[in-house]
């Protein structure tokens, strides 16, 4: 019970202070199990970030899941991923409360539309970055082009897009593989 | 409404490879489906620089919040956290078999590149939508250029991307010369 208190605590206070996604809790995590608490070796915490990134969902809460399965069992896991998950989902909601209340008028509304700029240049910026360490194979960047025209020409959705190009890399692959 | 919302949600959980920003440009097609106009996403966009935790959980918090209010944002926070709670016990009961899979890692190494053109994709539509006022690419008709919204777009890809500036300090500084100019 303790070890979960733990988990739950430490991935509560990793998850109200780290801003701009779930992989800047590392730092803070690797800092308070395994150098202050020793509940998990180094190695297996990166090993688990590493291992969460091939699955469907939240990155950083399969990491924590598999961090308090690792500790403590199922109970473990519980408890870390509320940890994990809880900051978040209480501070968007009180935030979209918020920003419902906001006047979409006046200055208020010029500073809104300004921030929506901004807003593209972060998803911009993302798309760099992940072109930039992964589409280096010829058959990559086909994929990544197709998927913008469709997406951006509205031909095929999203979902249909990433299924057949996991099938693409698939069969891509086995190709490959049989020569 | 809720079941609606859970389901849209699960189903993002359960195809949303590759971290926040590849589910972004799921969110942004499931949400549109119960009304979200584009400026609606970009002020989420906005929302998840500035409230800590991880882009997807924000995202369909804020989501649940506005189509289904508190439950709503209960389900979708809920729905979206599932894959994992299934993954990660069965990864650990058949872990030899699944690690170091080549197919699977084949898989993800298209589905990411899938992502990039996706972001792409969405980013293109928020900057039609924030600086040319158009609702999609063939809406030439009621386009209206506006200078401000492109120079701040342009100005914190460059200061992100080159000077390594936080996300925050820039939505906030885009904030701040927003309101400015609505006095000028």
């Amino acid at each position: 019970m303790k070890k979960n208190l733990i988990l739950l605590k430490v991935y509560l206070l990793a998850g109200a202070f780290t801003f701009s996604g779930g992989m800047a809790m590392l730092p803070v995590i690797e800092r308070e199990l395994c150098e202050k608490r020793s509940l998990i070796d180094k190695e297996s915490l990166y090993e688990y970030a590493a291992l969460s990134q091939t699955f469907p969902g939240v990155i950083a809460l399969t990491n924590a899941c598999f961090v308090g399965k690792k500790i403590n069992g199922a109970s473990g896991m519980f408890f870390a991923g509320a940890g994990a998950v809880l900051p978040a989902y209480v501070l968007m909601s009180a935030a979209t409360l918020l920003y419902q209340m906001l006047p979409q008028e006046g200055p208020m509304l010029s500073a809104l539309v300004a921030i929506r700029a901004t807003s593209a240049s972060f998803l911009f910026a993302a798309a760099y970055t992940i072109a930039r360490y992964n589409l280096k194979a010829k058959a990559n960047i086909i994929i990544a082009l197709i998927c913008f025209i469709f997406t951006l020409l509205n031909f095929v959705g999203a979902p249909v897009l990433i299924v057949l190009s996991a099938l693409v890399g698939v069969l891509i692959y086995s190709g490959k593989d049989k020569k | 409404m809720i079941l609606q919302i859970f389901s849209t949600f699960l189903k993002i959980g359960f195809l949303g490879f590759g971290g926040g920003y590849a589910m972004l440009s799921l969110i942004f097609e499931e949400a549109s489906k119960f009304g979200m106009t584009v400026s609606q996403f970009a002020d989420l966009n906005a929302l998840d620089v500035l409230i800590p935790g991880p882009i997807a959980i924000n995202s369909a918090t804020y989501v649940g919040q506005v189509y289904g209010g508190f439950l709503g944002a209960l389900a979708s926070t809920f729905a979206v956290s599932i894959p994992s709670l299934v993954f990660v016990p069965a990864f650990m009961q058949y872990e030899e078999k699944i690690n170091n899979n080549a197919y699977l890692k084949a898989a993800l190494t298209s589905v990411k590149a899938a992502s990039v053109g996706l972001i792409f994709a969405v980013a293109i539509s928020i900057m039609l939508s924030t600086a040319f006022d158009m609702a999609n690419l063939f809406d030439w008709q009621n386009a209206h250029f506006d200078f401000l919204s492109l120079a701040i777009l342009i100005a914190a890809f460059i200061l992100h991307i080159r000077c390594n500036i936080s996300p925050i300090g820039l939505t906030l500084l885009a904030g701040a010369i927003g309101w400015l100019c609505y006095f000028i």
